[in-house]
C-alpha cells in the first residue's frame, strides 16, 4: 500500500496553509489518518503511549453493532413475511430486510458525514470519529418504516443540535443519537410514538406492541395479557430472542448482551452504568409489583425480568447510557446515573399514560442530571479528604 | 509489619529488561551536574572554569538558601560551564583526573550516629554538599534544611519500567544502609518510613517503620506510598530520599567520604545486553552506552520511559535518574491501522482485547498511536491511579486555574510522576502529568 501513502503525501502540500485547497484540509486529514495510522511521536514524558486512541474506541463500538444490524435485517424480513402471511427462508428474510435498512443506513451516514465535514471545515477542527458511532446508532433506533426524509432531518438535528453546537465530540451534553430519536419522536409522533407496532407490512396492517398492551387495559395481570396475544409471540423467551416488531436493532437481547459483555471486557463501556441500570430497573419494577394490587394500572404488574426484555431498555442501556461523554464522569456517579436510568424507565413506562416506552426519555433526562450527580460525588470526595486532613 | 496491596496500576511489558548482575563502568572522561534538574533552585557558582575540584568540593549554591551546596561528583578540572537563555546555568562539566581525590571528614560508628543531634547530623550532610539528595513533598523540591520534616520516607522498591532492582543493590550494603537510616532518624522529629517488597533483604533493618507493598506500578512511587501510609496534610512537609542515597549518606558517616557512584540500569528494546551498571553521578551517557545500541534511529532517555527526559549520547545522566532507557524512534504507518486489533509483534493495549498476551514483552517505540482529541472519559486514568483522587476533576480544575478547587481535590498529595500512567493510557492522548505539573507550579507560586 506504499503507492497510496506516497500519493497522499504527494498531494498533501495542496492542502497546506495558504494553498488554494486549504479549506479542504480536514477532509484530507481524515482520509489520510483513516487509511494510515498516524506517525505522530511523543514529545515529552511519558515517551510511550498505549495503542488505544479515539479512532479505535469508536471503531470497536461500531463493530460491536454489526450483529445488531444483521439480526435487525433478518427480523424486518421475518415480520414482513408474518404480516403478509407467507413463508420465507432466513436468507430471504435477510435480503428483504437488507433492502429496507440499507437506504436507512446510507441516508444516515451521508447526512451525518456531510454535517461533520461541513462543521470541521467551518470550525477548522479535525473530522471527529464520534460521528461514526452516532450514525451507526441512529438507524438501529428507528422503525424500519421510517420515511427517509424524516430520518435525514432527524440526523441533522442530532448531529448539529445534539453535538456540533457544543463544540463536537467530548463537549456535548446529550447523546446525539438519542437527540435525533427524540426529535422524530416529538415531531412526527404518528410514525414513531410507539403505541402501535413498527414493521414493513401491507397498508393498514397494525397491532399493539408488548408495552402498549398492558398500558391500554386496566386491572389485569400484564403477563397473562401478553400470553393472550395471538398476533405476535410475546412470551418472555421470544421477547428476549427478538422475533418481534420494533426498531431495527433493539429486539434481540442476546446479541445485545454479547456486545455489552465484549465492550465491558474491552473496558470501552462502564460496567457500573450497566449494573446500576439493571438494578434500578429491577428495584423499581419490584416496587411496582408490590403496589399493583392496590392500583388498576396493569403496567405495574409487569415483573422485573419482563421489563428487561421489553422495549429498548437493553439496547439503550448498553449503547446509549454508557456513552462516556454525556453520562457521569466519576465511577461512583456512574452507578447512581445508571440506577436512575433504570428507575426512570420503569416510572415512565408504568405511570406516564402518553409514552409506553421510557428508556429514551430516561437516558436524556439523566444526561441532564449527570453533572449534578458528579457534583455530589466530588463534594463527598472533598469532604472525605477534609475530614482526613482535620484528623 | 503492615502490608499495602495496590490493585490499580499497570506493569508495562516492555522488552529489554535489565540483567541482574552489576557491571562496573570506569572509563569516564567527563561528568556533569545539570542545575536545571533541581526545581525552584537559583544556582550561584562557587568555582570558575579551569579550577581544580575534588570529589565533594562545592560547585554552586542556591541563592535562595545558601546553606545548600552541590558537591562535585568527581575529582578533576572544571572543563566548561554552559549557560542557557537569561544566563541560566545549564551544565557544569568536569573532566576527570587520574587520582580521584576525596575530601575526608570525620568518621562515626553506628552508635555514635544515633546520639548525634539534629543540627549536628544535618551539618555533616550539608557540609559534604550532598543535601540535594533530599526532596520534600509537596512539590518534590529540595527542602529548606531549617524546617523539621514531619517524617522521612524511603522507598526500597522500584516498579517503574526497566528500573533498578534495589534488592540487587542492597545485597552487600546492609551496614551502610542501616547507618544512613540512623542518620535520617536524627533529622526528623517523626518517623523514618521504609517501604520494601514482601520478603525483602532489608526486613532486618532497625529503627524504621517498615511497610511492605505489592502490586503493579506505580506502587513503588514514593508519592503513592506516602498517600497510603501517612498521607500529607496541608501545611506539612515530609522529606523523601532515594534508597541508594541513603547508602551514600551511611557511607559518609561511617567512612567520612562521599561515594559518588550509583547503580543504574541501561535498558530498553534498543539496547544490546541490557543490565545494571555502577556509574558515577552525572555520568556521560555515551560512556554508559558504549556500543550497546542496536539501532541508530532511537531515543535515549535519561530516566525511565514514563517520566524521563529526552536526552542524547552527548548528554549527561540527571541527578535524580537511575535509568537510561533507549527505545526506537522509528514509527511505521500502517494501512488501515485503526482496524488492526493488535498483534504480538508491535501492538499492545491496556484494553485486553481478545488476546491473552501472557508473558510476551513488547518493543515499545515513541509512537503516539493516535492524535490528540477531546477527552472521552472511559475511566482509563482512574484504572491506573491507586490514590483517593479524582483525576478527571483535578485535571479540569487545573485547566480552569482554580487554585482553591485544586487544593480541595488533593493536589498537594500528587506529583506528576504518579500520573504518568494516566498519560500513557489516555485514548485522547492527553498530557495528564504535564497538566498536574502545571497545577503544582501554580500552587507553589501561590505559596
Amino acid at each position: 500500500m506504499n503507492w497510496l501513502l506516497e500519493f497522499l503525501l504527494k498531494i498533501k502540500p495542496n492542502f497546506e496553509e495558504g494553498e488554494k485547497l486549504h479549506w479542504l484540509y480536514p477532509v484530507y486529514e481524515a482520509t489520510e489518518t483513516i487509511l494510515f495510522s498516524t506517525d505522530e511521536r511523543t514529545s515529552t514524558a511519558p515517551h510511550i503511549r498505549d495503542s488505544i486512541d479515539i479512532k479505535r474506541v469508536m471503531i470497536l463500538v461500531v463493530v460491536s453493532l454489526i450483529p445488531c444490524y444483521v439480526f435487525g435485517a433478518m427480523n424486518v424480513g421475518y415480520q414482513n413475511a408474518q404480516a403478509l402471511g407467507i413463508e420465507r427462508t432466513w436468507i430471504e428474510n435477510l435480503f428483504y430486510g437488507a433492502k429496507v435498512i440499507l437506504p436507512i443506513i446510507a441516508i444516515t451516514f451521508i447526512t451525518g458525514g456531510l454535517w461533520e465535514i461541513l462543521f470541521s471545515i467551518v470550525r477548522k477542527h479535525e473530522v471527529s470519529e464520534g460521528f461514526l458511532v452516532t450514525c451507526a446508532l441512529i438507524p438501529l433506533t428507528m422503525p424500519p418504516s421510517i420515511p427517509l426524509w424524516q430520518l435525514s432531518i432527524a440526523t441533522t438535528f442530532g448531529i448539529v443540535i445534539g453535538k456540533e453546537i457544543f463544540g463536537g465530540v467530548g463537549m456535548n451534553i446529550f447523546n446525539p443519537a438519542l437527540v435525533a430519536r427524540a426529535f422524530i419522536f416529538f415531531s412526527y409522533p404518528s410514525k414513531i410514538s410507539g403505541d402501535t407496532v413498527w414493521l414493513v407490512g401491507p397498508d393498514g396492517y397494525s397491532g399493539a406492541t408488548a408495552l402498549s398492551i398492558p398500558a391500554s387495559i386496566n386491572s389485569a395481570d400484564a403477563v397473562v395479557l401478553l400470553d393472550g396475544v395471538t398476533q405476535f409471540d410475546y412470551s418472555w423467551l421470544n421477547l428476549a430472542y427478538g422475533w418481534i416488531p420494533g426498531s431495527v436493532g433493539e429486539t434481540n437481547k442476546f446479541i445485545i448482551l454479547i456486545a455489552a459483555l465484549a465492550l465491558m471486557l474491552m473496558r470501552l463501556i462502564s460496567w457500573r452504568v450497566i449494573l446500576g441500570g439493571v438494578s434500578g430497573l429491577f428495584a423499581m419494577s419490584y416496587i411496582g409489583m408490590l403496589i399493583s394490587p392496590y392500583s388498576d394500572n396493569s403496567m405495574l404488574s409487569i415483573p422485573p425480568h419482563y421489563h428487561l426484555v421489553m422495549g429498548s431498555f437493553a439496547f439503550g442501556l448498553t449503547f446509549m447510557a454508557t456513552e462516556p461523554v454525556t453520562g457521569s464522569h466519576t465511577d461512583t456517579g456512574r452507578l447512581i446515573y445508571g440506577f436512575f436510568i433504570g428507575v426512570l424507565t420503569v416510572i415512565i413506562r408504568s405511570i406516564n399514560p402518553a409514552y409506553p416506552e421510557g428508556v429514551m426519555l430516561a437516558i436524556l433526562l439523566m444526561n441532564a442530571f449527570a453533572s449534578l450527580i458528579d457534583y455530589f460525588v466530588i463534594k463527598v470526595n472533598i469532604n472525605r479528604r477534609l475530614r482526613r486532613y482535620a484528623q | 509489619m503492615p502490608h499495602i496491596n495496590i490493585k490499580k496500576g499497570h506493569n508495562l511489558r516492555i522488552s529489554g529488561t535489565p540483567d541482574k548482575n552489576i557491571v562496573e563502568i570506569n572509563n569516564f572522561e567527563t561528568v556533569a551536574i545539570l542545575p536545571t534538574d533541581f526545581k525552584g533552585v537559583k544556582p550561584k557558582l562557587i568555582i570558575k572554569e579551569g579550577e581544580e575540584v575534588k570529589i565533594g568540593s562545592p560547585l554552586f549554591f542556591d541563592k535562595m538558601n545558601p546553606d545548600i551546596k552541590w558537591g562535585s561528583p568527581a575529582s578533576g578540572t572544571v572543563k566548561s560551564i554552559e549557560y542557557g537563555r537569561r544566563r541560566i546555568i545549564q551544565k557544569i562539566e568536569i573532566s576527570l583526573n587520574d587520582n580521584q581525590d576525596q575530601i575526608e571528614k570525620q568518621k562515626y560508628n553506628n552508635s555514635d550516629i544515633i546520639s548525634l543531634g539534629r543540627q549536628e547530623a544535618l551539618n555533616i550532610i550539608l557540609g559534604a554538599n550532598i543535601f540535594p539528595m533530599f526532596r520534600q513533598r509537596p512539590f518534590n523540591t529540595i527542602p529548606d534544611p531549617s524546617i523539621i520534616p514531619r517524617d522521612i520516607f524511603v522507598s526500597a522498591i522500584n516498579t517503574a519500567p526497566l528500573s533498578v532492582d534495589l534488592e540487587v543493590v542492597m545485597e552487600n550494603e546492609n551496614q551502610s544502609f542501616q547507618a544512613g537510616i540512623d542518620a535520617l532518624n536524627t533529622i526528623t522529629s517523626g518517623k523514618v518510613y521504609l517501604t520494601t517488597k514482601p520478603k525483602s533483604i532489608l526486613s532486618s533493618i532497625q529503627n524504621v517503620e517498615l511497610n511492605t507493598i505489592s502490586g503493579p506500578h506505580p506502587a513503588g512511587n514514593i508519592g503513592i506510598q506516602i498517600h497510603h501510609i501517612a498521607h500529607l496534610k496541608p501545611g506539612q512537609s515530609v522529606w523523601t530520599i532515594n534508597a541508594q542515597d541513603v547508602i551514600a549518606i551511611g557511607k559518609l558517616f561511617l567512612n567520612g567520604i562521599y561515594d559518588p557512584t550509583r547503580v543504574i540500569t541501561l535498558a530498553g528494546p534498543c539496547v544490546r545486553d541490557p543490565g545494571h551498571f555502577r556509574v558515577m553521578t552525572g555520568a556521560k551517557i555515551s560512556s554508559i552506552i558504549g556500543d550497546r545500541l542496536t539501532q541508530d534511529k532511537s531515543r535515549i532517555i535519561s530516566g525511565d520511559i514514563l517520566t524521563g527526559r529526552t536526552s542524547s549520547a552527548d548528554d549527561y545522566l540527571s541527578f535524580y535518574d537511575y535509568t537510561v532507557s533507549v527505545i526506537s524512534d522509528q514509527v511505521r504507518r500502517e494501512f488501515v491501522g485503526m482496524l488492526n486489533p493488535g498483534s504480538s509483534k508491535n501492538r499492545y493495549s491496556l484494553t485486553p482485547v481478545f488476546f491473552s498476551f501472557g508473558k510476551i514483552l513488547f518493543p515499545f517505540n515513541t509512537a503516539q498511536n493516535g492524535s490528540h482529541r477531546a477527552i472521552v472519559p472511559i475511566s482509563a486514568w482512574e484504572r491506573v491511579l491507586p490514590m483517593d483522587i479524582l483525576p478527571n476533576e483535578l485535571y479540569r480544575s487545573i485547566l480552569a486555574e482554580d487554585i482553591d478547587e485544586m487544593e480541595k481535590l488533593g493536589l498537594i498529595e500528587c506529583d506528576d510522576e504518579d500520573f504518568a500512567l494516566c498519560s500513557f493510557s489516555c485514548p485522547s492522548k492527553t498530557d495528564v502529568s504535564g497538566v498536574i505539573r502545571r497545577g503544582l507550579e501554580m500552587l507553589r507560586a501561590e505559596g
